[in-house]
Formats: structure tokens, sequence, C-alpha cells
């Protein structure tokens, strides 16, 4: 332990639904955590803004407003929450968690005894030609935009790639007066059947199934055109999109947009359970590595996972999460409770059918693999480095046999972003041509800082 | 570009923040990165190491295609730096990513 650390008993990293609730069911138990969160107001990506929403709930639609409850009780309870705060270093002994931490262009240092990460999740990085481009962007990037500052495209875009969030921000568009010009799912439609086929998951999922095909229903009479199963994407321009070609029923297709808006999944924010050293394993029907966690979300000595950072299970499942962790981290303490204790069994319950009709949705949006096999071979996965996919078979062909000999033979995951937007797609690549299984290619090693920070930050200490 | 929806009847604070040495009002609950993309948009956001354009990607922090300069400090992750009254935001048009 640093000698000058601040010193916590609980803390909490990321305040969306995990964060906020773990904090809330803390805080009710008397306890007051200290709550890190990169952003300046509470809620995570999900419920982004919603303390001072910009969009009225018509566009935004019920999931979104949904959040409101536990925001308000997140805002008042007794917490200690630091906003704009990165943490970007953190190591874990048998005595809790040692924290570095940027908070107003300052570091500090804090002993964590217990720890509760709740980082989220981000948009999974998926290679495609074109797409370092300008005017490609996340279609959760675009989705932020609209709730920080009720933000639309100017002219109407293409959504491409696969998952609900596709339908929900070409919905949320609509609503506002700027449907998109072209969906394009990578989802075949076939499979819509085939899954709907699965009555025990279609029956635990149905309000997935439902809500989703609300929305294609209502984009469809609005008269958006929406092509499934496209089996390529590429975006072409100078300084930014001009036009985008892409794959369906065995011919090319050019249309011209300035804005291509794509999501492809999300997966776990890796990098501090990375950089914890704790372990990881192929989730493959997320397609992901997920931290290793057991039944109280224990991830390691004194470290719980709660919410999509630990697998994707989406908000309301976070929210449970948090609130299993936050018990967790009681009995820990010795704080028991018999009404909490007969809490659990039910929390756990509910989460088990969660994820179940969760695993719909994974079949639904099921990405193709070998998709990355299928790019040319100029297309970029390494973004910040500018590493092609031509030049990592290369490097393989030479013997390059996992993700840190890549990284050392082409830079590939080295730039700043660290990996988190090339690092699965290295994994998937390597595991295709070697024939292994993802687990046995492994990841990048992931070391601190895990955000960036400069010489002058690192020196000024509060 | 993006722009702000019309229909959006909330009430919200603006600043006066500076890009590239020009002054705009922008509302308070937008980062670095949203209010350069609904005042410039994308195109000439910024220039990589290697040359090519680029622009932010994942606004949630962890693409690092927003960086960009604020109060004379160089690769600022713009998507997580709220506006304030009097900031100064430049792109970079050229450079390394090197802090």
């Amino acid at each position: 332990m640093k000698p000058d650390a601040l010193a916590a008993e609980i803390v909490i990293i990321g305040a969306g639904p995990a964060g906020m609730a773990a904090a809330v069911r803390l805080a009710s138990a008397g306890r007051r955590p200290v709550v890190f969160d990169m952003n300046a107001t509470p809620g995570g990506q999900i419920y982004r803004q919603l303390s001072a929403p910009q969009v009225s709930d018509t566009v935004m639609g019920k999931d979104y407003m949904r959040g409101r409850e536990l925001i308000e009780a997140f805002t008042h309870a007794d917490i200690d929450y630091r906003p704009g705060s990165r943490v970007w270093w953190a190591d874990n002994n048998t005595s809790g968690t040692t924290l570095g931490v940027l908070e107003k262009g300052q570091t500090q240092h804090w002993q964590a005894r217990q720890l509760i990460l709740a980082g989220g999740a981000m948009e999974r990085g998926w290679p495609f030609r074109g797409w370092q481009l300008p005017g490609v962007m996340n279609a959760g990037a675009a989705q932020i935009l609209l709730k920080q500052g009720a933000l639309i495209p100017s002219s109407p875009p293409v959504l491409a790639g696969s998952g609900p969030l596709l339908y929900l921000l070409a919905w949320q568009y609509l609503r506002a007066g700027t449907p998109p010009s072209l969906i394009l799912d990578v989802a075949p439609a076939k499979r819509y059947g085939e899954v709907i086929r699965q009555s025990r998951r279609a029956w635990f999922g149905r309000s997935y199934l439902l809500k989703g095909a609300r929305m294609i229903a209502a984009l469809r009479r609005a008269g958006v055109p929406i092509h499934q199963g496209i089996t390529a994407l590429e975006a072409y321009g100078d300084e930014a999109v001009e036009s985008i070609r892409y794959h369906h029923r065995g011919q090319w297709k050019t249309h011209s947009t300035e804005l291509l808006l794509t999501h492809f999944g999300v997966t776990p924010e890796p990098q501090l359970a990375r950089s914890l050293g704790l372990e990881h394993v192929w989730h493959a029907s997320q397609q992901s590595f997920v931290p290793q966690r057991d039944d109280s979300l224990a991830a390691g000595t004194n470290v719980w996972i709660a919410g999509d950072g630990g697998g994707i299970g989406g908000a309301i499942n976070a929210e449970r999460e948090g609130q299993l962790a936050a018990l967790a981290v009681l009995g820990k303490i010795g704080e028991v409770d018999p009404a909490w204790q007969q809490e659990m069994p039910a929390l756990l319950k509910a989460r088990r059918r969660d994820l179940e009709a969760r695993s719909l949705l994974e079949s639904l949006f099921r990405l193709p693999e070998d998709w990355l096999d299928g790019q040319p071979e100029d297309t970029l996965v390494c973004r910040c480095e500018s590493v092609s996919r031509g030049e990592l078979d290369l490097a393989i062909a030479q013997g390059g046999a996992g993700p840190n000999q890549l990284k050392a033979f082409t830079r590939c995951g080295m730039g700043p972003c660290q990996g988190r937007q090339c690092g699965e797609s290295v994994t998937r690549l390597l595991a295709q041509r070697l024939d292994w299984t993802p687990e046995a290619v492994g990841y990048y090693h992931i070391r601190p800082p895990v955000h960036s920070i400069t010489l002058g930050e690192l020196a000024t200490k509060e | 570009m993006f722009k702000r929806l019309d229909a959006s009847s909330t009430s919200v604070r603006h600043v006066q923040i500076w890009l590239d040495g020009e002054p705009h009002s922008v509302p308070d609950t937008l980062t670095v990165a949203a209010a350069v993309l609904q005042l410039r948009g994308w195109q000439g956001y910024r220039r990589h190491v290697d040359g090519s354009p680029r622009a932010p990607l994942c606004m949630m922090g962890a693409c690092q295609e927003c960086l960009i300069t604020i109060d004379g400090r160089a690769n600022r992750q713009g998507c997580l730096e709220p506006v304030v009254e009097g900031m100064r935001i430049e792109r970079q048009g050229g450079g390394s990513h090197e802090a």
C-alpha cells in the first residue's frame, strides 16, 4: 500500500446501472462507497444524461426513461460519488486493491478494501474496409450524441451491422423525423424464424422479440429499406465517407451516403479486469472473452464484477447484478441481515432467466466468426497503428503465434486505445489461422496505465 | 454534420467556447467531441499519425479517435471532456499521438 493512499472500505468503478444499484444498496445498509466514473453525470451509456434529459421520451422510448428512478435514488443516497474521474491503474493484493485515479487533472492513490468493477461494455471493434474513415461511427456513439445534446444527423444515415441497438437507433431517428436511408443487417432473414422456433428461449425472450418486431414494422411502414443477410460492407471516400458498398443476395450494391453508423454488438470493457490479471474465459455465445466470476459475482480476492463488464446481460440485469454484488460485499464484511439473504435466491433466479432470454438475442444477432477472413488484405485491424489484416497474416506466416508476438512484430494493439478496438479481432484471426480455440490463443497482456495519462498528470498529486 | 433536434423542448444552458479561434455558443451538456461534431461535422476533425483523416468512432472513451487540443494541451480525449465556459479547442490537423 502506498503510504499516502486514501483509504476506502468499498470502491465501485462505474456509475451505470450496475454501479449505481450497488452503491444505492450499500448506502441503504449504512455504508458509504466511493464511486469513480469517467462521465460528468451518472447513468453510464444506457442512461446517459437522464438526470437532465435532452430528448423527449416519445423519441427515446420507455427503456431509457426507466432508469430515472435509479438515478434519483443514486443522487439522493449518501455516496462519495466522483464524476469525471478515471481509474488508470489497479493492483490487487491480500489487503485489497490499490488504485491510481485521475481526478480534475490530479493523480490520487486509493486503497480499496473491497472493489466492485462496474465498468460496463463497449461496442465491439469489427474491421471492414474503410471503417477508419470520418463519417463511419458506431451506432452507440450516435446514440450518445442524441442523449447528450439531442443531436441527430443532418442528412439520413445508413445503419449497418447486427444487434438490437441498430433497430433501436433507427426507430429513435424515425421518431425524431430523420429516418435512415437504408438498414443493412448482417443477420439473415431466415434466422429470425429459426430462433422463434426455440420455444423455451423464445418465451423467456418474448419481450425482446416483440419490441424488435414492433420497431422493424414501424421502420418498414415508414418506407425504410431493410436488407437482411448482408455478407460484406465497405466504405469509400477521400477525406470522409462518400459511398458504401455491400454484398447482398450474391450481388454488390453501392449507395451514396456521408454517414455510416455501424453496430456489431457489445463486449465487456476489458482493461481493468485484464490489468488486474483476473481469469478470462471465451464466451462462445456472446463471441467474446468474459472475466470468470462465481455465483456471488466474485472475480478475485475482494473483487466483484457487476453488469455488462462481466458479460453482456443488459441494463436490467446489470442493476440486479449491482444489488447482488453489494449483498456479497456486505456478507464479506460481516454485515449479514436475514432479509437480504432471503432476497438473494430471487435475484439469482431472475438473473438466470434474464440471461437465458438474452441468449436468444445472441443467436439472433450472431456475427460470422470468419468475417475478417473475407476482408480485403488492406483492411485495417488496428486503427491506432494502422496495421492491416494482410500485415497480420504475414506476421503469422513468419511465426507470430500469439497476440503479444503479433504486437511485437507489427505494433498491432500498441497504440493509444491499447487494443480495445483490435484485441479480439487479433485473437479471432489467430484462432482461425492456427486452428486453435480463442482461449488457447489468449489476449494481449494489458498493463497500466489503462487510460492515457500525461507525465504532468502523473506528477501532480493531491 | 449533426444538428440539434428542433423538437427538443428542454431548456439548456449554453457556454461560449472557442473552436479553432472562432467563438461559438453550445449547450453545456455536450462534450468537446460532440460540440465539434455539431459545429463542424466529422470532416477535418483530426489527422492521424499516418496522415489519414480520422474522426470520433465510439464517443465513450474507448477508441481514442477523438483526440483534440484543449486549452493548449494536445491529445485530450474530446469525448470525455465536457465543454466549459471560455474553453479553447483546436482540431489537430497533423502531428503524432504521442503526448
